[in-house]
């Protein structure tokens, strides 16, 4: 008897407090000293700190502000706890609770990505609010009118605060167009090398080096052409005490149509593009002469690239042809190669004793230029002994757009500033599923930045010491570097940058030579600017690498 | 005349009935059998490599050595799938994937069978080309029809239903029930049913209950096959939906993100997307073998 | 023996008329936009209006002014410039295409025919006494239930060259262009044969015994039983496998974009998958449309040919 009482008393209590329970863990906790904690589910372990401030004017507590919308995201779909769209997933709960609205994401697989935004924006459909797309979809995007400028709402004071300042020039340029703002503030990418320190800086490799080459093995190698030297001497050991079989000097991702392109321009930047201090016809360009839209991809540096390319792909597994990034990384994370240059995921990647033998032994780099470049304006081949440094933004960058179809823009700005306020970016830097990579200056370790190193190596992630910092370095020097390699984003970009994958792809597998294969590149990219209205093209061109004209 | 001769074979239409052709050797024999057990083997290999690539650690996917034996090669896992099994996403898929293909059989049967009926036993001014022209629609490829069905269901408003997915997936599959079992329609003997006729029945009853039981069998082997081409339908499906469209096709593609494929959960999504079809073929399966009695004697 | 009779209509409309709703737009659709190029400009007008809340009253910002919410109308415009035989020339003329339908016909030839050939040899196999050959024949089946577009990644691990099952044989089956076909060869292979064996299995199965019979007093040879009774008597069978693989064949997608995306260089690129990549990547509707329409006039070209050929055994 008194048991079951008992038992239906606390039925009672539990009905009765059930919500004010829940009540007291919501995602959002306002302080009284006017901080702000916002906790993500628990599978996700987030608890980050703002303040009311931080989070604008229209938030605040029992402030509903989008109270009744629905609004829908499209993002590729790495699933609720992978890259990019993980995050969406992270705050969707938080996001729901301090505006009263509701969110739907749609995912779509990476290589739907594009194919979807456009059925939807080209048709005037107008499903989603918000768009995840990668900087390379600009030149349509702007073409079409498809999205929405950001910098009236950012200044506002009414949404999450967050500031393009705190991204490098050459980030901040991909997230708008013509000095308005776009993009809110999301991934960064860029290729960095990646080399095996412990190898690079063993005592007997090097004097054995040295014996060989007879200079001093770098560590890092200094230009591109040290980068070769070491990889051919490294490859067809066995440096890998996992496995009996030799191992490669470097390891590339060339699978076409999905990375191979992008190892291509990142490398022959240094190659092909002139330094100097202004951009004018013959100096900062790499894709087509600014003046008459003609392409410079089979310009004599650019073919001496694709030839170098060729070389140091013969000092990495023959395999490498078809592979993708994941098969190259595991590849280079099982310390079968000694180098690797590509996007921040591997850096994080490299911490995880699952995936990785290669934790505490990662080096990175911002990648070396070439000694030797094509000279423009003498129309001659330089060396020197120095070359300048070029950087890359290299990559999706993806990160949240509000399309101008959609009927919620604002509700939708408020979601992607939301994840964009700097407590929320330190934080995703710091997991490494996320896929998220550091580019912001609180990211960087002091005194450049404002990052501790505890941030990371106190993180999930448990970062090695020496690992981030090198890696932290090589990404604040990549992206400062005095030379850029300007990002293609015009209208059309699809297609330019397929003719080029394809015959790179055929060039490194042998059916052309790199001189035919650039050359065709050349032919097949006259013909689609011609499609496309050689003058829209110009313009448009133009206004995509900042030119003011001769 | 229906005489019991007539009926046997198709009734009892041969399961396992074996026709050795030509002499009988013991040695023969043996070899023939070795020859069917080795290239089954050879073609369940591939799915034996996803059972074995969904058992592992994901390090370990290019770096098990030899036949990727669990416990002898490597030490199984069964993450992968306890991380599957437990994604609402997942589940989702796998629901909307079977409503979608179940009602786009059911739908495609239905009006597929008359015609394919009629095409067997009525005169046209040109059956073959009417033929023809149904089997012309499996040939225009995807990207022609893609656009304009898009077209079409956004001024409609149907862009992210099931319906429509269910209307677009039964279009396509239609011509396989028209071409395959029209063939079986004519190889069943008409005098059944003209004794059906002549005893007072209408077409329409002479079909329903008199050659369509008979045919039963083979229209079972077809649903399972136009199932399958339902079930792994992945274009319409990723570009027609939104949300709550999302098939299993999609969610296997999906196992590709921003750090390229993740095949451990590729092989574990693809082998669970392969229960519900398989299970409906192992319940069919009594029906597949004995049933498709195509064009082997007319009358 | 053919009926006549107004009700035969009743059965066949139905489907008949299904088919012309739904792929009546689209074929008009490719039809139009073949001989165009499309230019789609999306104009979209956004006001400031006020918000109003659940009751109707306008809702304030914390501070009291009234907040605003954008109000969007859009109006998309396509523009159709008529082009006359442009798209067409230019797929005559587009070296892409040239591979893309070398690529295609090697394809469909080598596949189809080894498809084909296999399924009949299993079919003559499995018709024969063996030990489990309900369970082997269960097996043998169950490739088609397999996404190809799953299926496409899967074989990516199995023709991992650094390694793999099959790295020791040192083929580089993904990275060389003439392997890389072969692997998609072999993946389509391993998906359809299947589905040739079950449909051919039944017809082999329901060749009568006594023709049989009376054949094997005439001659000992199994082969010629083969050649003269039965393969004959299974024609109309093998008539229809071959022209459905030779369809889907002719469309070869799934594979193609997830195991070697059409490369290395262009090496894979099925016409289909350019075909998408025009109009689905690149937006170029009128070209993509005018791809598909030619693929379609040699299908149905070389599928009609070929059924009437056989008409009089087909019937």
């Amino acid at each position: 008897m008194a048991i079951s009482r008992a038992l239906l008393l606390s039925t009672v209590l539990v009905v009765l407090g059930g919500p004010a329970v829940a009540q007291n863990t919501p995602h959002v906790t306002w302080h009284d000293d006017g901080t702000v904690t916002l906790k993500s589910d628990p599978e996700y372990g987030m608890e980050i700190k703002t303040t009311k401030e931080e989070l604008g004017s229209l938030f605040g507590p029992g402030q509903k502000p989008f109270e009744g919308e629905t609004v829908t995201i499209l993002s590729l779909d790495s699933g609720p706890k992978g890259g990019i769209s993980g995050p969406v997933y992270m705050f969707r709960p938080i996001w729901e609770e301090l505006t009263g609205a509701k969110l739907n994401i749609a995912l779509t697989p990476i290589s739907e990505l594009y194919t979807k935004t456009f059925l939807d924006l080209r048709n005037g459909t107008g499903e989603y609010d918000a768009i995840i797309v990668g900087a390379f979809f600009y030149g349509d995007l702007i073409a079409g009118k498809y999205i929405l400028p950001v910098d009236d709402w950012k200044k506002s004071g009414e949404y999450p605060k967050w500031d393009y300042d705190v991204m490098p020039p050459a980030l901040r340029a991909i997230y708008t167009w013509d000095n308005v703002g776009y993009g809110v503030l999301s991934d960064a990418d860029g290729q960095i090398l990646y080399y095996r320190r412990d190898l690079l800086t063993d005592p007997t490799h090097q004097a054995a080096f040295k014996t060989e080459y007879g200079y001093d093995m770098p560590a890092p190698p200094k230009t591109l052409q040290q980068l070769r030297d070491i990889a051919k001497y490294f490859n067809g050991k066995n440096f890998d005490s996992n496995d009996p079989e030799p191992d490669s000097g470097a390891v590339l991702h060339l699978k076409v149509r999905e990375q191979g392109l992008y190892h291509f321009t990142t490398l022959a930047t240094s190659f092909a593009m002139t330094p100097g201090d202004k951009l004018d016809r013959t100096h900062n360009v790499y894709w087509f002469d600014p003046v008459d839209m003609k392409p410079l991809i089979n310009s004599p540096g650019h073919v001496k690239a694709l030839e170098f390319l060729k070389e140091l792909a013969a000092y990495g597994p023959p395999a490498q042809v078809s592979w993708s990034l994941g098969e190259a990384w595991d590849f280079f994370l099982r310390g079968k190669a000694v180098f690797n240059f590509s996007y921040g995921d591997v850096g994080a990647l490299a911490q995880d004793l699952e995936r990785s033998k290669i934790r505490g032994k990662l080096g990175s780099a911002a990648l070396p230029a070439s000694d030797t470049y094509w000279d423009m304006e003498q129309k001659t081949f330089v060396t020197v002994k120095e070359p300048r440094q070029v950087g890359n933004v290299t990559g999706g960058s993806w990160h949240g757009v509000v399309s101008s179809l959609g009927q919620h823009p604002e509700a939708a700005y408020s979601l992607l500033s939301l994840m964009a306020i700097k407590p929320s970016q330190k934080f995703l830097a710091t997991i490494g599923w996320d896929g998220v990579d550091p580019g912001y200056s609180y990211q960087w370790l002091e005194p450049t930045g404002e990052a501790k190193l505890a941030d990371y190596t106190e993180s999930a992630l448990k970062w090695d010491a020496q690992d981030v910092k090198e890696y932290l370095d090589a990404y604040h020097s990549n992206y400062n570097a005095p030379t850029m390699l300007p990002y293609m984003r015009i209208t059309g970009t699809q297609e330019y940058y397929d003719a080029l994958d394809s015959n790179l792809s055929a060039a490194m597998s042998g059916s052309k030579t790199p001189q035919q294969a650039l050359d065709d590149t050349a032919a097949a990219w006259e013909q689609i600017t011609d499609r496309l209205g050689r003058d829209q093209q110009l313009k448009n061109y133009q206004a995509a690498i900042g030119w003011k004209g001769e | 005349m229906s005489t019991p001769e007539v009926t046997a074979p198709v009734h009892e239409a041969p399961v396992d009935r074996v026709k050795p052709l030509g002499r009988r050797s013991g040695m023969a024999d043996s070899l023939w059998s070795l020859v069917a057990i080795a290239v089954t083997i050879l073609f369940f290999f591939p799915l034996y490599w996803a059972i074995s690539t969904a058992l592992r650690n994901p390090a370990d996917t290019f770096t098990v050595a030899g036949l990727g034996i669990p416990w002898l090669d490597f030490e199984p896992t069964l993450n992968n799938f306890v991380v599957e099994l437990s994604t609402p996403e997942g589940w989702r898929a796998m629901q909307t994937s079977l409503i979608v293909s179940l009602s786009a059989v059911a739908l495609a049967l239905a009006l597929g069978l008359p015609a394919a009926y009629a095409l067997a036993r009525f005169r046209f001014w040109s059956n073959s080309d009417i033929t023809i022209w149904f089997l012309s629609q499996r040939v225009l490829p995807p990207v022609a029809t893609l656009l304009p069905f898009y077209i079409v269901f956004r001024s409609l408003d149907m862009l992210d239903s099931k319906t429509a997915l269910i209307l677009c997936n039964a279009t396509f599959i239609l011509p396989f029930v028209v071409v395959i079992l029209r063939q079986t329609f004519l190889d069943l003997p008409v005098e059944l049913e003209e004794a059906a006729l002549v005893d007072g029945a209408s077409h329409w009853g002479a079909f329903l209950r008199v050659a369509l039981p008979l045919a039963a069998p083979a229209v079972a082997a077809t649903a399972m096959i136009i199932f399958a081409f339902a079930w792994n339908e992945f274009l319409f499906s990723s570009s027609l939906g939104i949300t709550e469209t999302k098939m299993m096709p999609a969610h296997m593609a999906g196992a590709v993100d921003t750090r390229g494929v993740q095949f451990w959960f590729m092989a574990t999504r693809a082998l669970i997307a392969m229960i519900p079809p398989v299970l409906l073929a192992l319940f069919a399966q009594r029906y597949i073998v004995r049933g498709l009695t195509l064009g082997a004697v007319k009358g | 023996m053919r009926w006549t009779g107004r009700i035969r209509l009743l059965f066949l409309t139905p489907a008949v008329a299904w088919v012309l709703a739904f792929t009546i737009f689209p074929t008009l659709y490719t039809v139009y936009a073949a001989f165009h190029t499309v230019k789609t400009e999306t104009v979209t007008t956004r006001a400031e209006v006020p918000r109003l809340d659940a009751s109707g009253k306008p809702m304030l910002k914390p501070d009291g002014t009234p907040r605003t919410k954008t109000e969007v109308t859009r109006a998309t415009v396509n523009t159709w410039d008529f082009v006359g035989l442009g798209n067409f020339g230019r797929v005559f003329t587009d070296p892409q295409v040239r591979e893309a339908a070398r690529v295609t016909a090697i394809f469909v030839v080598v596949s189809v025919s080894v498809e084909m050939g296999l399924g009949l040899l299993l079919a003559f196999l499995f018709n024969r006494s063996i030990p489990g050959r309900g369970v082997l024949r269960t097996i043998m089946i169950l490739p088609i239930f397999a996404t190809p577009v799953a299926a496409g990644y899967l074989f990516f691990t199995i023709f991992y060259e650094a390694g793999g099952p099959l790295g020791w044989t040192g083929i580089p089956w993904l990275s060389n262009p003439g392997w890389a076909l072969v692997s998609i060869m072999i993946v389509d292979i391993w998906q359809w044969t299947p589905f040739c064996f079950l449909v051919l299995l039944a017809g082999l199965q329901g060749v009568p015994d006594d023709l049989i019979e009376a054949a094997r007093l005439e001659t000992k040879s199994s082969l010629r039983i083969w050649t003269g009774v039965v393969l004959p008597l299974m024609t109309p069978v093998i008539v229809i496998v071959l022209l459905l693989r030779l369809a889907e064949a002719m469309k070869v997608f799934d594979v193609v974009a997830s195991l070697t995306v059409g490369g290395p260089g262009n090496a894979t690129q099925s016409v289909s998958y350019l075909a998408f990549r025009t109009g689905l990547r690149f937006f170029d509707v009128g070209y993509a449309s005018a791809l598909a329409l030619t693929l379609l006039a040699v299908v149905m070209a070389i599928v009609t040919l070929f059924f009437k050929r056989v008409r009089n055994v087909y019937a």
